[in-house]
């Protein structure tokens, strides 16, 4: 007997000793892991930001980079960025609410497929539609002014997207699908006896709108009218596309030109504007956490309400028209012009014997193209699984144990949040520069991919956390005391439950990948380059008419996944 | 002139016919409850006279004014109704304060400061809110939030004061309490009350009027005694508790003089006399209601003293099957030739499973429908 209890009473603690020790590495693996993809590049950033030379080379730490980027163009740069953002953020939010309220509150017909229409915009990479703004709005050839002379026979300019206005129109068009997607669900979700009681107290429809519903949404509004804002001051396309040209400059394009654009690239002064962009970010952050503090009403009860539905009457043809316009201008007029500029010689000729096919043979034969479509379909899958992975760990450390050290871990990956792409590609730019020689990340596909991992990650956990705390602790709970293990645990059951989660997650982070630009253009090296980022260059370099044909390629690849989610992950998001 | 009247109104949703052609009028200052079970159209009546809901066919007019004629396709919204109303949710404004809740509704008609102080102050004070008229809304209880509704709903001088559930949400306790303090102001306003439930004790309690329904129809419109003791049908008997429907012969018919019908019924295991709202030949099978608390309890053949004489009363014997004690009460089921009874008697009533018992009914309690 002595001789069967003994060993039994020896292993336990040597078994639990051994998992404390394994969770304890797991934990500090985790934590040097996301150190590594978000505090290291912020760390690089102030140290890239007071050394004097570029990244690699030895130099001497000194304040000048702060020094430089101290000048009233920078102020104005400042109030560019900011105005621009709060400008477009405003327009849109005006713009979302409507779209908003017509589908979700109205008798509009076809509303179902409206919203699909009007949210997908979001899901377009904003390279594809700035290269087809500026062949739409182009002041001399573009499409939309030909065809204004055309009808009005004169030589008169209806638009021109090199503008203040060319900049916010074109930030408009992702800003707004992205405050619907927030502010409808709002809409759809409120009592309407709150709306009715207003009704009875004999406010009219019109009063009740703006002292019922909408003063009801304010929370959710303004918190996407902070979101918006922020990702409005992190933009890049719109302003390189149609304010650089013109001297209208924002914080993402100086720093993109004082590397790319000058004889002598100045990484120091870059550095520096790109930490007092961090700074600027921190900042907006911290507004962003004080006004939205206790400010949700909770407005659902958990009956199946149906909203209360505006009958229009022969309005609802008007509404209709509204919601087919926006796709209109944001999606099937870009789509169009993409089209139609592939086919002909040079865009703004339109003549019968200007058609051709060659620009389809030369990007079919160019191998730098299929080189980056390779690239980025191997980063989008690579860079979505991992990011999902890395994701779904963090969230399940944070939102189900009771581990030490889960806090740390929230805030690391939360951190890229407040990095805008471009200066996150600054700060792994010295990152991967200082790096021993013995791990050659620089200039290789891995620092895209951690990049991307690091731009990701704060999505990822959000998307798979909301899932989780979806999922009741007792079947966890249960699934433990029946023995499985904790690592069955995780994958049987949470993954099995939270899958829906993890898959749009995915497809979320991989169109994130598709689009990104202003890390990538940072980042890549010859052989690296990824679809946005050949557009771009293509562009700089003179062949819109080529840029076309790879944009129309891209949007097959965005329809595509974007059907995929639709048609088998009935869910929807609105945690973007 | 009544200050409610509906006139054949209707509405239906798709196939579902949730309200079917009813006629009600209330008069100026009465207390009316919509009764019924869940999903027999109570929510939907109410909404069609606040003009929330258009009803489909039939007129609805308030205060002698028109405000709903399906044919003539008049409708007026519910902002110029002038109607008060008290949601199950109560609805109270989570981003307003108590006061701005209540100050509303005076606040869209733009009514002068001064006197929005002064008539929301007076408001608060009848439901003895004006404690908390600085609280957030959001800070109240479910008892406080439904005397701020009621506040919101009377500020105004509605012409008449719709209620939803109002109680509904309410622990037991706090939902008589609220009630009786309710029925109270409503009867020192004088102010005409349309009042949905589905608790029949609520009903009974509250209002002058109660309004049976059931799928989309009235059964039943009368004084809650009335309904509960004189029901014009089996379906109206069966929601109020649960009577003994008792299958009998009628063998004999007479009216008095102030036109109370009095028939003499015989059925298994007993007879006697009972009321009816008709005449009845004899010979015809009718359905005796009979309340368990109605029922007397004897020892055979010694009828409890002070009971009816033979000739007007209802007499069983049978034996006792089944007896629980309920603390203030016992339910008793005793089975007289085949005949099962319910009996509700005081719990001192020390009747053993077994014992012989003679079943005695007033007349005036045993009330006779056509089966
Ligand atoms: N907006 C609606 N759409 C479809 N059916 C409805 C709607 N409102 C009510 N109904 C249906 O009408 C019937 C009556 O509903 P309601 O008036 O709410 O009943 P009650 O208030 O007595 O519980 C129910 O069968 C209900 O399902
Ligand atoms: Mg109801």
């Amino acid at each position: 007997m002595v001789t069967i209890v003994a060993p039994l009473g020896e292993r336990k603690p040597l078994l639990s000793g051994l998992w404390r020790y394994s969770r304890g590495a797991g934990i500090s693996a985790l934590i040097a892991l996301l150190c590594f993809l978000s505090l290291y590049p912020m760390i690089m950033l102030l140290y890239g930001s007071l050394h004097s030379t570029p990244p690699g080379i030895p130099g001497v730490f000194n304040l000048d980079g702060y020094l430089a980027i101290a000048t009233t163009e920078n102020l104005i740069v400042l109030a560019n960025t900011v105005g621009i953002s709060l400008v477009k953020t405003g327009l849109a939010l005006v713009l979302a609410v409507l779209l908003a309220w017509i589908v979700a509150r109205t008798d509009t017909p076809g509303r179902g497929i409206l919203e699909v229409l009007i949210t997908l915009p979001f899901f377009i990479p904003p390279i594809l539609t700035a290269t087809a703004w500026a062949m739409l709005g182009n002041a001399q050839v573009g499409t939309i002014n030909l065809a204004w002379r055309w009808l009005t026979g004169g030589d008169g300019t209806l638009v021109d997207v090199y503008s203040y206005g060319g900049v916010i129109w074109h930030m408009m068009q992702y800003s707004t699908p992205f405050i619907f997607l927030f502010v409808v669900d709002a809409f759809r979700a409120m009592d309407p006896s709150l709306e009715e009681s207003s009704r009875m107290s004999g406010a009219t429809r019109w009063q009740t709108f703006w002292r019922i519903t909408l003063a009801l949404m304010l929370p959710v509004t303004t918190s996407a009218f902070l979101l918006s804002f922020i990702r409005g001051v992190e933009s890049f396309e719109s302003a390189v596309f149609f304010g650089t040209p013109v001297g209208i400059e924002v914080i993402t394009t100086t720093i993109y030109h004082s590397i790319t654009q000058r004889a002598q690239p100045d990484y120091q002064s870059a550095t520096a504007l790109s930490f007092a962009a961090l700074a600027l970010m921190f900042l907006l952050v911290l507004l962003q956490n004080r006004l939205l503090r206790g400010r949700s009403f909770t407005t659902v009860t958990g009956k199946g309400y149906s909203p209360n539905i505006t009958r229009l009457g022969r309005l609802r043809w008007v509404t209709f028209a509204l919601c087919i316009a926006f796709f209109m201008v944001s999606v099937a007029l870009p789509i169009g012009q993409l089209l139609l500029s592939s086919f002909f010689k040079f865009f703004g000729f339109y003549q019968a014997d200007m058609l051709t096919l060659d620009h389809y043979r030369n990007v079919w034969e160019n191998s730098g193209f299929w080189r980056a479509f390779r690239n980025t379909l191997l980063l989008g899958f690579a860079g979505a699984t991992a990011t999902m992975a890395l994701g779904g760990i963090v969230a399940y450390v944070t939102t189900r144990t009771r581990w030490r050290g889960r806090r740390l871990i929230d805030v690391l990956a939360w951190l890229p949040w407040m990095m805008p792409g471009m200066v996150l590609g600054i700060g792994f730019l010295w990152g991967f520069a200082i790096l021993p020689h013995a791990i050659p990340i620089y200039g290789t596909l891995w620092a895209l991919l951690l990049a991307y991992i690091a731009l990701g990650t704060p999505v990822a956990v959000r998307v798979t956390s909301a899932a989780y705390q979806q999922i009741a602790t007792d079947i966890e709970e249960c699934s433990r005391v029946h023995g499985a293990g904790w690592w069955q645990t995780l994958g049987r059951i949470l993954i099995a439950l939270a899958w829906p989660a993890f898959a749009v997650g995915w497809v979320l982070i991989f169109f994130g990948i598709m689009r990104e630009l202003s890390a990538s253009i940072l980042l890549y090296a010859p052989g690296t380059e990824v679809l946005s980022v050949v557009m771009l260059k293509l562009w700089v370099g003179g062949k819109p008419e080529e840029v076309s044909v790879i944009g129309l390629v891209m949007l097959i690849l965005v329809l595509v996944f974007r059907w995929v989610q639709l048609r088998f992950i009935k869910k929807r998001i609105s945690t973007l | 002139m009544p200050s409610v009247t509906l006139e054949t109104v209707g509405r239906h949703f798709g196939e579902v016919k949730a309200v079917d052609a009813i006629d009600l009028a209330v008069e100026h200052g009465e207390f009316v409850t919509l009764l019924g079970p869940s999903g027999c159209g109570k929510t939907t009546t109410l909404r069609m006279v606040a003009g929330l809901e258009r009803n489909d066919t039939g007129r609805i007019a308030i205060g002698g004014r028109v405000v709903s004629d399906a044919l003539a396709d008049l409708f007026v919204p519910p902002d110029h109704r002038k109607l008060g109303m008290v949601f199950q949710s109560y609805a109270i404004w989570p981003h307003m304060t108590v006061f701005d809740n209540v100050a509303y509704p005076l606040a869209v008609r733009r009514v002068g400061k001064a006197e929005i102080r002064d008539r929301v102050t007076a408001a608060l004070r009848l439901v003895e809110m004006d404690r908390f008229a600085d609280r957030p809304a959001p800070a109240l209880s479910g008892g406080q939030q439904q005397r701020v509704a009621i506040a919101r709903a009377l500020v105004f001088e509605p012409e008449v004061l719709l209620l939803d559930e109002p109680l509904s949400n309410l622990d037991a306790r706090l939902r008589t309490q609220m009630g009786d303090e309710f029925r109270a102001l409503q009867k020192r306003l004088d102010i005409t009350t349309l009042y949905v439930t589905h608790d029949q004790e609520e009903a009974m309690a509250l209002s002058d009027r109660v309004v049976v329904m059931q799928r989309g129809r009235i059964l039943q419109a009368d004084a809650p005694e009335a309904v509960y003791r004189r029901p014009a049908s089996r379906d109206v008997a069966a929601f109020f508790g649960a009577p003994n429907l008792i299958d009998a012969t009628v063998t004999g018919c007479r009216t008095d003089a102030s036109g109370v019908h009095t028939l003499t019924v015989e059925g298994a295991g007993g007879r006697g006399a009972c009321r009816a709202g008709q005449p009845f030949p004899a010979g015809t099978s009718v359905l005796v209601v009979v309340r368990p608390e109605d029922v007397a309890l004897g020892q055979a053949d010694a009828p409890p003293a002070g009971a009816q004489p033979a000739g007007d009363r209802l007499a069983w014997t049978g034996r006792v099957t089944g007896g629980v004690f309920r603390g203030s009460r016992r339910s008793l089921t005793v089975d007289a030739a085949g005949l099962k009874l319910n009996v509700e008697c005081p719990a001192t009533r020390a009747a053993a499973v077994g014992d012989m018992v003679t079943l005695l009914v007033d007349a005036d309690n045993a009330w006779a429908l056509k089966a």
